[in-house]
């Protein structure tokens, strides 16, 4: 079965609803996508009647699986049963025809159309009856406490309205497996209130819900069992999830025990870093004064952050993915304003900095996307080097470049980006190449002080995630300092100095990196003051 | 005196958008749908010269009619085999096919009327329509062939189509996010499919029109961008239909203008009344006629 060690306390003994033919069975299953393995051996089985959490940090493989059993992917191995049947969806419309629907992280709704319309979408082609229709929708949505405007358009609704639009799209064909994937991110708390009431209720109804999240305390509050995802594989199961919480989030945070029995924090070769003591007195590299922010729905994604990192100093932030490290990370590289409060690097403030002067400060940014904003995957290795200093080699007014190929050959050598050339086309280097390339930027950014490392090892291997913080260690030793944002908390314990846990926006507590503080760190992430 | 020449504009100004109303409806849906269907012009060219080929083969213009739609249908299958199947950019193999159909147009033609090029050919005769043509002032407006009926009605079907029917929201849908409509469990290659075929039969009968409704003859390239100027007027309608039955009619008094004017005494270089309206297009493109919203997966490929 499932690796012995991820198993929980509670997998031993029966739990409820042994015994009930499971509606949806997967045995075995795996999907790849070319060499990357999304999900490999998952066995999970969803009961009528049953909330089924999936829980997994981003990347885990939970939207991989609930598109499996969506039919947008096909499985590349194992067998799928629904209801006791072979189950084997070709197509979205082939798993609503048999009774899977799905409410999508990213709708499934057409801004240009109105409610009604949205909802009739791929039923029959012949005339509508929008206003009967209308009608019977109206009260379906009631049935679950939920208001609906038929003739409103979807465009002008918010995003908690829209959602219970797709909900009640995916209630119409009364389904008997219902997948939420990740429903509640986008919602403010009453909102999730009155969603996770809906999935109880439809869980009532003996159907089998499947909902996808990372916010414990959602699963404290609805979840009957709890499935653990880490790097496309099982990590825990759970039958009475709201009183193993601690042991749920370590399954999640954490590498899957290695087969040979090696310690989860042992995965990383780097010894524990010991940071030179300062010379003589500590200089701040980074300020935050009270930083917030609000997004565009009001919701408080910062709440009063305030926190600074010293020259030669690595400050990990830890904490649950959604937690306002994405938030923090934006307006750092000048992509977002902050709300309220000031930020300072270098001496100088920064809160309203353009991303250039943010650069000319000596601030580095390594993002959580690299794809969407730190790179141009269409473009050379030399020139994405250069991206934003390509004025260096400027000659009346044209690139030198055979100067910019040498000094990216330089560079390319200097940080060990393994490359045909400075030539060769950004995007066919693998991940850990180009994250290297990002580091060599960055850190070569004139009169670096600090540096924002977001995700920075995130689907890296473990040879390119040991030369990353290699990197940036090596920085931190000549006097950069370095906010270090992972969802590897073993990660941060072996790289940084000291840890902010980062729960719901706040710093919720503040930690020594030490491997002996890893259970109270992990406590934090959870919620869990300590 | 003036009343009759408003009159006989008037008759004019429809006889000259009927076939653009044919192609601009057709491409409406199609667009629609996601799909920019740019060889709009190559299917009316092929449509016009089958609609002749027909006509003078058989002596019947209903079969010149037939002739052209299934001459064009090839055409239509090709460029949603190359858009939806082989996800192709929509603009190039468009203006690809245009080219091949000239080509193949031109070339046909000489074969088959080289000798005798003024001939006229059998077409459709214009059509009193009851009561309404014996009317003083407008009645000439009524005297059109039955084409432009048929072509009044097709219209109005649309309309209803796409207003009132889950096809008509599922069309929408393809051309705003194909990926929502997939998910929601309709076939978003199907609508696609089907709407470039049904421009393909629109296209064929605006091209007929012009061949054997018209004027009774084939010329070289004779659409002469009749094809080009739908699409504008698509584009200058905003995408919503009634806007663009308003932009074919536009054009049409534009370029009846041409022939009225110099009648009326009015001295205008020809040249700046036929760029009138592509002018026009322009201004709508440019955003000068309110805000262009074009459907947002336009030219888009769908990838499952």
């Amino acid at each position: 079965m499932i690796a012995e060690a991820g198993m929980l306390a509670s997998d031993a003994a029966p739990g409820k609803g042994r015994g009930v033919t499971p509606l949806l069975a997967m045995t075995g299953v795996g999907k790849r996508f070319g060499a990357f393995e999304a999900l490999a051996d998952v066995d999970i089985a969803f009961l009528p009647g049953e909330v089924h959490c999936l829980l997994g940090e981003n990347g885990a493989g939970k939207s991989t699986l609930c598109n499996l059993i969506f039919g947008i992917h096909a499985p590349s191995a194992g067998e799928m049963t629904l209801a006791g049947a072979p189950y084997r969806p070709a197509g979205p419309r082939d798993a609503l025809s048999r009774g899977v629907a799905m409410v999508h992280q990213h709708f499934s709704l057409i801004n240009e159309l109105p409610v009604i319309d949205n909802l009739l979408l791929g039923g029959r082609l012949g005339r509508l009856d929008r206003k009967g229709e209308g009608r019977r929708l109206e009260s379906l949505a009631q049935e679950f406490g939920l208001t609906l405007d038929p003739a409103a358009l979807v465009g002008d609704l918010s995003v908690g309205q829209r959602q219970r639009v797709e909900i009640v799209k995916c209630l119409m064909k009364r389904p008997r497996v219902l997948i939420l994937d990740e429903p509640t991110a986008v919602l403010l708390p009453d909102e999730i209130q009155s969603l996770l009431a809906v999935c109880r209720q439809v869980a009532g109804a003996g159907c089998a819900v499947v909902l996808v999240t990372h916010k414990l305390a959602e699963i404290e509050r609805v979840a009957d069992r709890v499935t653990v995802l880490h790097r496309g594989r099982i990590a825990a199961r759970s039958d009475h999830p709201a009183d193993e919480i601690d042991a749920l989030v370590q399954a999640m945070i954490q590498r899957p025990v290695a087969r040979d029995g090696e310690a989860a924090s042992g995965v990383l070769a780097l010894p524990k870093r010991q940071r030179p003591t300062p010379l003589v007195e500590a200089e701040e590299a980074m300020q935050l004064d009270g930083v917030s922010f609000l997004d565009r729905l009001g919701v408080r994604r910062l709440d009063d952050i305030t926190l600074s990192v010293d020259r030669g100093e690595i400050v990990g932030v830890a904490g649950v993915e959604g937690n306002g490290q994405s938030e923090l990370g934006a307006i750092l590289a000048g992509l977002m304003r902050a709300s309220a409060g000031r930020w300072f690097a270098g001496g100088r403030e920064l809160t309203e900095a353009s991303p250039r002067a943010i650069t000319a400060a000596g601030v580095g940014i390594v993002p959580e996307d690299r794809h969407a904003v730190a790179v141009v995957s269409g473009l050379s290795l030399a020139d994405n080097l250069f991206l934003n200093r390509m004025r260096q080699f400027a000659r009346l007014g044209l690139i030198d470049r055979p100067r910019q190929r040498a000094l990216a050959a330089e560079y390319i050598r200097r940080f060990d980006v393994r490359a045909e050339g400075p030539l060769i086309r950004f995007g066919s280097l693998s991940g850990g190449n180009q994250q290297k390339a990002v580091l060599a930027r960055e850190l070569t950014t004139p009169d670096l002080r600090f540096l924002l490392a977001a995700q920075p090892t995130r689907g890296l291997d473990i040879g390119a995630v040991e030369a990353v913080y290699r990197l940036i260690r090596d920085a931190a030793d000549g006097g950069v300092g370095v906010l270090l944002v992972s969802s590897e908390l073993d990660e941060l314990i072996a790289v940084a100095d000291r840890i902010v846990v980062f729960y719901r926006g706040r710093i919720v507590g503040e930690r020594r990196a030490d491997p002996a503080n890893r259970r109270t760190i992990g406590a934090l992430m959870s919620g869990q003051a300590a | 005196m003036t009343a009759e020449l408003i009159a006989v504009f008037l008759g004019s100004t429809i006889r000259l958008a009927v076939p653009l109303l044919f192609a601009a409806t057709g491409e409406l849906v199609s667009e629609r749908a996601g799909v920019v269907n740019m060889s709009l012009e190559g299917m009316m060219l092929m449509g016009a010269f089958a609609g002749a080929v027909g006509a003078a083969l058989t002596g019947s213009p209903m079969l010149g009619l037939a002739a052209a739609i299934l001459a064009v249908l090839p055409i239509a299958f090709v460029q949603a085999g190359l858009t939806n199947v082989l996800r192709a950019n929509q603009i190039v193999t468009g203006i690809g096919i245009n080219i091949l159909v000239l080509g193949l147009t031109t070339l046909g033609y000489r074969q088959m009327f080289g000798e005798r090029s003024r001939a006229t050919i059998p077409g459709f005769d214009a059509w009193s329509t009851p009561l309404l043509s014996n009317l003083p002032v407008i009645g000439p407006l009524f005297q059109q062939i039955w084409l432009a009926w048929l072509g009044l009605a097709i219209i109005c079907a649309v309309a209803y189509v796409l207003a009132c029917t889950g096809l008509g929201i599922s069309i929408r849908a393809a051309g705003e996010d194909p990926q929502a409509v997939a998910k929601s469990g309709a076939n978003v290659t199907a609508v696609r499919h089907g709407a470039i075929i049904f421009t393909g039969v629109m296209a064929a009968l605006g091209g007929a029109f012009l061949s054997i409704g018209d004027i009774h003859t084939f010329t070289e390239g004779m659409t002469n961008g009749a094809g080009y100027l739908a699409i504008v007027a698509v584009i200058f309608g905003n995408w919503r239909l009634w806007r663009t039955v308003f932009a074919c009619l536009l054009f049409g008094a534009a370029t009846a203008l041409q022939f009225q004017l110099p009648a009326l005494g009015v001295q205008i270089p020809n040249a700046l009344l036929i760029m009138m309206p592509y002018l026009l297009a322009f201004l709508a493109v440019a955003g000068l006629v309110g805000r262009q919203t074009a459907p947002r997966a336009l030219a888009q490929p769908f990838w499952p």
